[in-house]
């Protein structure tokens, strides 16, 4: 049940990102516990040392993803889709 | 007694006017902005400039504040050749409306600089009543049904997150879904992968997905991508679409999603689970942060971000 939730909301977003319509999650994290039964929501900033949307980005195409690359070294078994 | 051309004169005086280019400047900057074609219904329909909302220079007055809520909202005026909404902006104006602007040359002068027009297809009857509640909303209304029919959208992952974002976008007529997953259905996955039923066990996700879609609304094009996104195929791949929905289920997609989105300038749905916390945000390329502006290197195994 728990990744309907998510889904329907990434659908929402979808179609007002798409109608260019309310106030899209766009530098807001929610977060949801389904045992507490909780949203929450953490503001998001752009990391001006962001290696990709930074000022002086290191990230200009996708070759760090060639195999083996930095991007992701460990495929840890965390969040799930 | 005033002659027009008196009328339009003083109009000019007070309504600035603006070019196709400075308008279209305005429309991709994507600032608060209203663009309102004053002219009859049927040159509306026969080609539009897309986004803008079709109020005739005789309802002008009592609807304009239902299409442009802030009088401090640049309004862009338009109709076939600037007169007749110089004048209409110039009304706009006298009710308030601070920041006012004619596109000099109308609808005409755009269409013949190349900018891009949007034509009306008519909707069939089947769909104005499949989606006659989506009229009822203010913010949705034909107009914004339309745009959805017209709207590309890419689900990376047809599992439990793409199941659900998938089965809401085809019901409220997404025009064109891709749907993005190399693996086939397994009996561990019907717990929460909604899209697919017992008898789809070891066929591929993407065929069982189709199936569902389309008998769900067959108005939607479905486009089955039977294979993982991976760095050579990721910037052919979402090129053709207005937005990407990643329902990924591993880092590395995650990783890879982020950065092929944010170089190609696609906003990217985000959203993941684990075990009973779920997350989601909007990765709007230029507009907020990132994936790496959360995590600028993947987190250590277990770990649950919040």
């Amino acid at each position: 049940m728990l990744p309907g939730v998510v889904g329907t909301i990434q659908a929402t977003e979808a179609v007002k990102v798409l109608l260019g319509i309310g106030e899209p999650l766009v530098g807001r994290l929610l977060t949801y516990d389904a045992l507490g039964m909780r949203f929450r929501e953490v503001k998001l900033r752009r990391d001006p040392n962001c290696p990709l949307c930074g000022t002086s980005p290191t990230i200009k195409d996708l070759s760090i993803h060639m195999t083996g690359g930095a991007a992701c070294e460990a495929t840890p078994a965390g969040h799930a889709g | 007694m005033k002659t027009l051309k008196e009328m339009i004169t003083e109009a000019r005086q007070v309504v600035p006017e603006e070019s196709p280019e400075q308008v279209q400047r305005r429309i991709k900057s994507r600032e608060p902005l209203a663009v309102i074609d004053v002219r009859d219904p049927d040159e509306y329909r026969d080609g539009h400039i897309e986004g803008s909302t079709n109020i005739s220079r005789g309802f002008l007055e009592f609807r304009v504040a239902g299409a442009v809520a802030d009088p401090t909202t640049p309004v862009v005026l338009y109709c076939q050749t600037g007169l007749r909404s110089v004048l209409a902006a110039k009304v706009l104006k006298e009710l308030g409306y601070q920041n006012v602007i004619n596109l000099g040359g109308g609808y005409q002068k755009w269409a013949q600089s190349g900018l891009p027009t949007v034509r009306d297809m008519p909707l069939t009857a089947d769909q104005i009543q499949r989606y006659s509640r989506h009229f009822l909303l203010n913010q949705v209304g034909e107009k914004g049904q339309r745009r959805l029919l017209r709207s590309k959208v890419l689900l990376i992952g047809a599992g439990g997150l793409g199941s659900a974002t998938a089965f809401y976008l085809a019901a409220a007529g997404v025009g064109t879904l891709g749907v993005m997953d190399g693996d086939v259905v397994d009996i561990t996955n019907l717990q929460r992968q909604i899209l697919h039923t017992t008898a789809d066990i070891g066929k591929p996700k993407v065929e069982s997905a189709t199936r569902t879609l389309k008998a769900l609304n067959p108005d939607v094009n479905i486009i089955p991508l039977a294979t993982r996104i991976t760095v050579d195929n990721v910037m052919d791949i979402i090129k053709d679409y207005d937005l990407i929905v990643d329902g990924s289920d591993n880092f590395e997609t995650r990783y890879l999603m982020n950065d092929a989105c944010y170089l190609a300038g696609k906003t990217n749905i985000h959203g993941s689970i684990f075990q009973f916390e779920g997350m989601a945000t909007v990765f709007a390329p230029n507009e907020g942060p990132c994936y790496r502006c959360l995590y600028p290197t993947p987190p250590p195994p277990g770990l649950v971000p919040s």
